[in-house]
């Protein structure tokens, strides 16, 4: 199809370029109550919150998820590591279980740094 | 609120009031209450707990069942003991919970009976196994009765041993401790070492012949 085909944009606008679409959600799904889907009685409003899709940024998202995963997997370690530091402990090994504890104290201050990277992330 | 939902307008000082609530109203019924932030916030204060758990263990919070660092006084634990039979007593310490059994070959043997998995009591089973088991019930730990060595369970470490010595009468003694899979000679070494350097040195413990020598001068 050639572009002498189609129709002219219209002007950019937010929300839609149809009117009837950009009503408000409760007049588009009158079948959606106030409560739908919460049990929480306060929530009076269903469907995405003010400033879904807004993301100026979507990259920042997927960073912080990574950051997220990231310290999980640390505290994974550090769990392992405090029943090295039980084990070696109760076996006479002090020594053994003074490295571990440094380890768990290393690893809560990359934890702590993922904490306060970008800090206005969300 | 939705995006395609415009905010009410402000007609006045007056619904200053109702703008808060709707703005809390709309906080509320966003997506996510908790942020990812939040949960990021979380884990660090878990790791943080991890870490000053860590350094506690090391620094020597826990106490170590059946251990003594010095050579504990010798404790007259039964006056016989026949095969297959066990006694329950207390050694090194009162609160050390611990047993000897005397197994069907005549071996002597003596345990902490507190279990290294969460400190359950661990009971002598002789009907189960070829020479029997130290058994806890609390989560089907077993532990090998000749040396001590989990053989099924969650336990993580042997148990801590105890030397018992029989004397000519069948009485029987609890006169030291081993450390969860401390090796005799070590932990012998470690209780015998200062206090009686004669015993260490027939042991051939490392440092015993020196120690005797400046007690001599």
């Amino acid at each position: 199809m050639s572009d002498g085909a189609l129709p002219p944009r219209p002007d950019y606008q937010p929300g839609s370029a149809q009117p009837r679409l950009n009503r408000p959600v409760r007049e588009r799904y009158p079948q959606i109550r106030p409560t739908s889907g919460y049990g929480d009685p306060r929530i009076r409003h269903t469907g995405p919150g003010p400033g879904a899709g807004s993301e100026q940024e979507p990259e920042r998202s997927a960073k912080l998820n990574a950051r997220l995963a990231l310290a999980l997997t640390v505290v994974i370690g550090q769990l392992w590591a405090l029943t090295v530091t039980v084990n070696e402990w109760m076996e006479g090994n002090t020594g053994t279980a003074w490295w571990a504890a440094g380890f768990l104290i290393l690893s809560f201050l990359v934890v702590l740094g993922l904490w306060l990277l970008d800090p206005k992330d969300r | 609120m939705s995006l395609t939902e415009p905010p009410p307008p402000a007609t006045g000082p007056e619904l200053a009031g109702e703008d808060a609530a709707e703005r809390l109203r709309d906080r509320i019924s966003a997506d996510s209450l908790t942020t990812r932030r939040d949960y990021l916030r979380i884990v660090a204060t878990v790791s943080g707990g991890l870490a000053i758990g860590g350094v506690g263990v090391a620094s020597g919070i826990l106490h170590r069942h059946g251990d003594s660092e010095s050579l504990p006084r010798t404790k007259k634990v039964a006056d016989r003991l026949a095969p297959g039979e066990s006694v329950a007593f207390r050694f090194p310490g009162d609160e050390d919970r611990a047993l000897a059994v005397r197994l069907s070959d005549g071996a002597l043997v003596g345990y902490s009976a507190v279990c290294t998995h969460l400190a359950c009591a661990v009971l002598w089973r002789e009907d189960r196994g070829a020479d029997g088991e130290l058994y806890c019930p609390c989560h089907e730990g077993v532990f090998d009765a000749r040396t001590g060595g989990g053989t099924a369970g969650p336990p993580p470490r042997p148990l801590p041993r105890i030397f018992l010595t029989e004397e000519t009468d069948g009485s029987v003694w609890a006169v030291a401790t081993a450390r969860s899979g401390e090796s005799a000679r070590e932990a012998l070494c470690r209780q015998f070492g200062e206090d009686r350097p004669d015993m260490a040195r027939r042991l051939g413990c490392p440092g015993a012949d020196r120690a005797t020598e400046s007690r001599r001068t």
